[in-house]
């Protein structure tokens, strides 16, 4: 049976293990566009980085240490985990032209290329300049960025969600259960299971005996 | 010879004649669907009590008359008395493009609920689900973006959460009383291709030795297999030593590329 549009956006993605990922995301059009299947390309080796070694995230302000602006800092707008890759803000731009039609030649826009992880450094928030960073556990027991030449914890950056809400300032609708019942303790613990708990509840009477059964 | 009442044949028999009392039973009892014949069969007297009482007084006329009989039991146990309206959103919401919600139960929350709590949780959730449903069926009808369709993802989340919750709490239990983690009884046999596989039972109304189909299964590997487990086993190993040779040489590559890298420790 054909599939539909939306039916052929929603399927899982398979990408082969020679895949070369870009700033698009597979299951787009343009990367479809790009790296049609079937499609094999000079192979890009990336150096293999830990989850737990990853120190830049999203939200945080990074300076580039090579390449053509380097010197300046800018926050992280996107990040790149298959190609150690870093895109930010308003740096590292090349133009092109966008929209264009037969008549129309397309708006001139500055478009940001990645970055390699090797070519960024965090900021100290003490004397503002690039540091290397690892990840220590405080004595509270969270784990933290911390500088390796000052000492200096690096907080997480503060990100927008995604669907806008702001958690400090949200306000319950008709059907959303209220913070103090959310946080109400009723359980207590019994011998009970939760079906004979209900039965009482209810005052169901089960005299009924189970019928003799073989498991094999 | 043993009695002959456990004979396939008798048990039939047997199963024939409790069907046709219970049709007798149940023709004296209100039948309103099937499914809830069951209900309606519970021998001792279940009171209409609590609750369900008051209610029964007032809505009774909704009902199909019950005459006289003291075994019924009213189908409602909440407050809300919308009836098909439940299917539907509140009327302000109809024609809106995005519908404000709130996060879904988190399991950490859900622990310091009660079973019963649980219980009716699970049926309001229910319903939000089935509402949302009939809303994607209908925009899907009329062509139309349905609003806020992360709101059935969300209700399918705290559905599956609410019900490991009381799966965990149930195994606890089972732990604590007997010691078994799993519900379901086991073993482990072997399959006639040569492998030890976890063999989960099921449950039949008569004994193994009576099970013709059961009796037919090979639990067994037979002898000719054998040279042909050894093969197996030889190109498992192959192919397992192939693949940690590909990962040693491929990090050497990547180290040779990458001198400062620091080595993976899986």
């Amino acid at each position: 049976m054909r599939r539909t549009k939306g039916e052929e956006l929603n399927e899982k993605v398979v990408v082969p293990k020679d895949y070369r990922y870009g700033t698009n995301r597979p299951w787009t059009i343009a990367a479809k566009r790009l790296n049609p299947p079937g499609k094999r390309r000079r192979k890009v080796f990336v150096e293999p980085i830990a989850p737990e070694d990853w120190t830049v995230l999203r939200g945080d302000t990074v300076e580039i240490l090579a390449g053509k602006d380097k010197g300046k800092q800018g926050k992280v707008v996107q990040v790149f985990r298959h190609r150690n890759w870093v895109i930010l803000q308003g740096l590292n731009t090349h133009y092109r032209y966008i929209g264009k039609t037969h008549d129309y030649p397309g708006t001139y826009i500055a478009s940001e290329a990645p970055i390699l992880l090797r070519d960024v450094a965090l900021i100290d928030p003490s004397d503002r300049k690039p540091t290397e960073v690892e990840w220590k556990f405080t004595e509270e027991g969270d784990k933290v960025r911390v500088s390796v030449r000052t000492g200096c914890i690096i907080p997480k950056p503060v990100v927008e969600r995604r669907d806008g809400i702001v958690p400090e300032q949200w306000k319950d609708g008709p059907k959303d259960t209220s913070p103090e019942d959310t946080v109400e303790k009723t359980f207590t613990p019994s011998l009970k299971t939760l079906e004979e708990e209900v039965m009482e509840k209810l005052g169901i009477q089960e005299n009924r005996r189970q019928r003799k059964s073989y498991w094999y | 010879m043993p009695n002959n009442v456990y004979t396939l044949k008798n048990y039939r028999r047997r199963r024939r004649r409790r069907k046709m009392a219970a049709s007798s039973m149940a023709g004296r009892v209100l039948t309103l669907c099937k499914q809830f014949q069951n209900v309606f069969r519970i021998s001792s007297g279940i009171n209409a009590k609590n609750a369900a009482v008051n209610l029964a007084k007032h809505y009774s006329h909704l009902y199909s008359p019950i005459s006289s009989v003291s075994q019924y039991r009213t189908l409602h146990t909440t407050i809300s008395r919308r009836g098909l309206d439940e299917f539907f959103d509140f009327p302000e919401n109809w024609g809106e493009e995005t519908v404000k919600s709130g996060a879904p139960w988190s399991a950490k929350h859900l622990r310091t609920k009660s079973n019963e709590d649980l219980h009716k949780l699970w049926y309001v959730l229910l319903k939000e689900k089935n509402m949302l449903l009939t809303l994607e069926q209908e925009s899907k009808r009329q062509r139309v973006p349905m609003p806020s369709p992360e709101r059935l993802r969300k209700v399918e989340r705290s559905l599956i959460r609410l019900e490991t919750v009381a799966k965990e709490r149930e195994t606890t239990l089972r732990l604590l009383q007997t010691g078994q983690e799993k519900g379901r009884p086991g073993a482990w046999r072997r399959n006639v291709l040569g492998y030890i596989y976890w063999y989960r039972f099921k449950e039949y109304a008569i004994p193994w030795y009576m099970n013709t189909r059961y009796m037919r299964k090979r639990f067994y590997t037979p002898k000719f297999v054998e040279p042909h487990i050894r093969l197996r086993i030889e190109k498992y190993l192959r192919d397992k030593y192939r693949k940690t040779n590909l990962k040693k040489r491929t990090l050497a590559k990547l180290k040779e590329r990458f001198p400062h890298m620091k080595v993976p420790s899986s």
